[in-house]
């Protein structure tokens, strides 16, 4: 899967924003959207909501967890553990990004906010290839990892099943007798 | 016919339809085109793009969109002459034009349906009164009724006809003596008017004043319309008061939106775009440059100095030895100078100039400043957009030019925008090497009414001076620094006109022609008639193509008749 596709995923969650015109209740496939009033807010999916704003028709509210303190812990709860911790929503990544680049404007302490969200993210990955690591030079048959986001599975899946695939072929390969003298076709 | 609520009468007029923008080529017309895209792109209008270069360009472009749409958007050309008579529309096609050229041409004033004017009408021009140029109608109800009465007496008896004949004959008579009387004045009063060409408030402005009206002005659009006037000022267009007037109108909206944004006690990220207000240093480009390099090649420092002579070159050194600056500093570039240099830098050299005779080093401007690196003077952005417009290097169409500098505006571009400014330092240091070259040589010369100065064929850049901006600017700074130098008391009040060879194959210069040097000038240019006049006189094969009457394209050969025509007209 294509990252972008994954944000394509993650504009599906709902945000909340302030509209500046007035629409009737509009009827779409998804669902049913507004209506919305100027001054009201309103829920809309993320992908309306990046549309509206570069339109100069809302203005975005941050979500709850978008917040400095709140951040701070997740980072040093997530630095402290092991394992994965859960963390507030499962397109952390995505959202963060879309919303620091169109409506940093709306969002208070936006510099924090990109630093500590990075943080979390490496804090993960790294625990991820470590984990990843381990995998491989035990040899096992399967692993369980709760509370990863698909963005992080996206980012390592394809070149973890690749490269288990490479060792899996190099494995057979050094088979001694039967196989020997034949060449292998990868 | 002026718009009075540029919002109802133009944008909601608009907002549903398809829209064909036809963009003049300067800093100006970009920004105000930007501006307009941008409220396009939010109400999602259809439109496009046509940049156009002069009179034949434009009329090109009509002939091909005029039947996919009905309105046209004018910006920065299409005011100063009779639109409908060039262009011949249908009926129904309605043009908005917002130009700075002045004066705009009484057809377009009068004009009720098919012309609208997004012209501010407290400018002051002087348009005449309706009643002194057009009598059509009067005319023909005169004419109508003196038959009818003639009719009428026809059908009365014999005696009663003669002396009706006799008084209608008297009528006559007088009526043509005051119709006579009347086409006189008339002539007067449209020579007094058209005579003098200048400029009014920038397009840029005008499309910002339309966002804020409908609250949708972003940073964005008020730094566009920042740019907008900053061109309009390096360009000597407009006169020092307005500029600052209309400085005052722009600080206003740029305390507002930075108020609106700093009111939190949560400072605003890096990445947004902030402007403030400067007063900052007369120096072109110094920020992207090195100090030395820029005060040698912009033109109020180095017409100051006089840094064409050996004597200039020594009065520069003192000048820096007095700030107390080492050469080694002030050589390498700005962004790499000492930091206790560069903190009281402005009043350091405020201080010097004022000892110098330079009173006003310092300018109000504005500057903006978006992420860690970025940060641009007002007409730091005019210079590399202006060189991007003219880029000479690789021989593309006018369109591609157009396209790379509009582009060059945007936040996203700075590769463009960097580019642009590499661009216009070479061309601010050619602009002195041939004004250098131009006064060590003498080649400015009096003709009696006007100063004259031609580039030779072989003197380097001189493509790049084909280019009708790059070479008012060469014009512009040329005549204030023959102004400086010469001994002459007369040279000094004098116009100049300034020939470039234009397009080698087809055996043209390129002809302009600019008002005198003088501390409060108006900025008002006669040369565009005085062209037309010698042009017609002479019958030399002249172009009048661009949409500023001072300048045009003639034919090598024609060049001489050409100028005894002008002498004699204007001495």
């Amino acid at each position: 899967m294509d990252p972008s596709e994954v944000e394509f995923l993650a504009e599906k969650e709902m945000v909340t924003i302030v509209p500046n015109f007035s629409l009737d209740k509009i009827y779409l496939i998804g669902g049913d959207l507004g209506p919305f009033n100027p001054g009201l807010p309103v829920a809309v999916p993320v992908w309306l909501a990046i549309n509206l704003k570069q339109r100069q028709k809302c203005r975005i509210i941050p979500p709850e967890w978008m917040d400095v303190e709140k951040l701070e812990e997740i980072r040093e709860q997530e630095r402290k553990e092991e394992t994965f911790t859960p963390i507030p929503n499962p397109y952390y990544m995505e959202l963060t990004k879309l919303l620091l680049n169109h409506a940093s404007d709306n969002i208070p302490k936006a510099d924090e906010i990109r630093t500590l969200v990075k943080d979390t993210w490496d804090t993960r990955i790294a625990k991820l290839r470590l984990s990843a690591d381990s995998f491989v030079s035990q040899q096992e048959a399967h692993a369980r990892l709760d509370n990863l986001t698909l963005m992080e599975i996206n980012t390592i899946g394809t070149f973890l099943t690749d490269s288990l695939n490479h060792m899996y072929k190099l494995r057979t390969n050094l088979q001694p007798g039967k196989e020997a003298g034949k060449s292998q076709d990868f | 016919m002026f718009v009075s609520d540029i919002r109802k009468e133009f944008y909601d007029v608009i907002v549903n339809q398809r829209v064909a923008l036809l963009v003049s080529a300067d800093v100006d017309a970009l920004c105000a085109c930007k501006i307009l895209q941008a409220l396009f792109h939010c109400d999602h209008v259809q439109y496009t793009l046509v940049p156009v270069t002069g009179w034949q360009v434009l009329e090109t472009a009509f002939l091909e969109h005029k039947e996919q749409f009905r309105y046209f958007v004018l910006i920065n050309c299409g005011a100063n002459i009779d639109l409908l008579e060039t262009l011949q529309p249908d009926e129904d096609s309605v043009f908005f034009i917002c130009d700075t050229h002045r004066p705009i041409d009484v057809v377009n004033v009068y004009n009720d349906t098919q012309i609208k004017l997004l012209i501010k009408q407290d400018d002051d021009l002087g348009i005449p009164s309706y009643d002194d140029i057009f009598r059509d109608d009067e005319e023909e109800g005169e004419d109508g009724d003196d038959s009818g009465n003639e009719s009428e007496g026809g059908s009365e008896p014999s005696g009663k006809r003669r002396r009706f004949d006799e008084g209608a004959v008297e009528r006559r008579i007088e009526r043509r003596r005051e119709k006579r009387d009347w086409e006189a004045r008339r002539r007067e009063i449209l020579f007094d008017y058209e005579q003098y060409e200048y400029h009014g408030t920038s397009s840029a402005l005008v499309m910002f004043e339309l966002a804020w009206v409908m609250s949708k002005d972003s940073k964005d659009m008020l730094w566009w319309s920042i740019v907008g006037l900053t061109d309009q000022w390096v360009q000597d267009k407009i006169t020092h008061m307005k500029y600052v007037t209309d400085v005052g109108t722009l600080q206003r909206h740029v305390s507002r939106h930075n108020h609106r944004n700093e009111d939190e006690e949560n400072s605003l990220s890096i990445d947004c775009m902030r402007i403030s207000f400067e007063y900052d240093l007369h120096l072109a480009l110094y920020q992207h440059w090195s100090l030395y390099e820029s005060i040698c090649n912009s033109c109020y420092t180095s017409s100051h100095f006089k840094l064409w002579s050996i004597h200039g070159q020594k009065k520069l050194q003192e000048f820096l030895a007095d700030m107390g600056l080492p050469l080694k500093q002030v050589r390498q570039k700005f962004n790499s100078m000492d930091l206790s240099i560069k903190d009281n830098l402005r009043e350091v050299i405020e201080e010097s100039s004022n000892k110098y005779g330079m009173k006003d080093i310092r300018i109000q401007t504005f500057s903006v400043h978006f992420g860690f690196k970025n940060k641009f003077l007002a007409s730091d952005v005019v210079h590399a957009a202006a060189a991007l417009l003219e880029n000479i290097e690789k021989d593309e169409s006018g369109t591609d030019n157009f396209i790379k500098a509009l582009d060059s505006l945007s936040r996203s571009n700075l590769e463009k925008l960097h580019h642009g400014i590499k661009l216009a330092k070479k061309k601010l240091i050619s602009v002195q090497q041939t004004i250098a070259s131009c006064i060590c040589t003498n080649q400015i010369l009096s003709q009696g009414p006007f100063l004259y100065c031609y580039l030779m064929e072989g003197t380097p850049d001189v493509k790049l001076f084909s280019k009708p901006m790059s070479l008012s600017i060469l014009s512009k700074y040329l005549l204030k620094a023959f102004v400086r130098s010469t001994k002459n008391k007369r040279c000094r009040l004098l116009p100049l006109i300034m020939a470039a060879p234009m397009d080698v194959e087809k055996g043209t210069v390129i002809v302009l022609g600019i008002p005198p040097e003088a501390e409060s000038s108006d900025k008002k240019n006669f040369f565009g008639r005085a062209f037309e006049k010698a042009a017609e006189s002479t019958s030399s094969r002249t172009l009048h193509d661009h949409f500023d009457t001072s300048i045009i394209e003639l034919k090598t050969e024609d060049r001489s008749k050409f100028l005894d025509a002008l002498i004699t007209l204007l001495s």
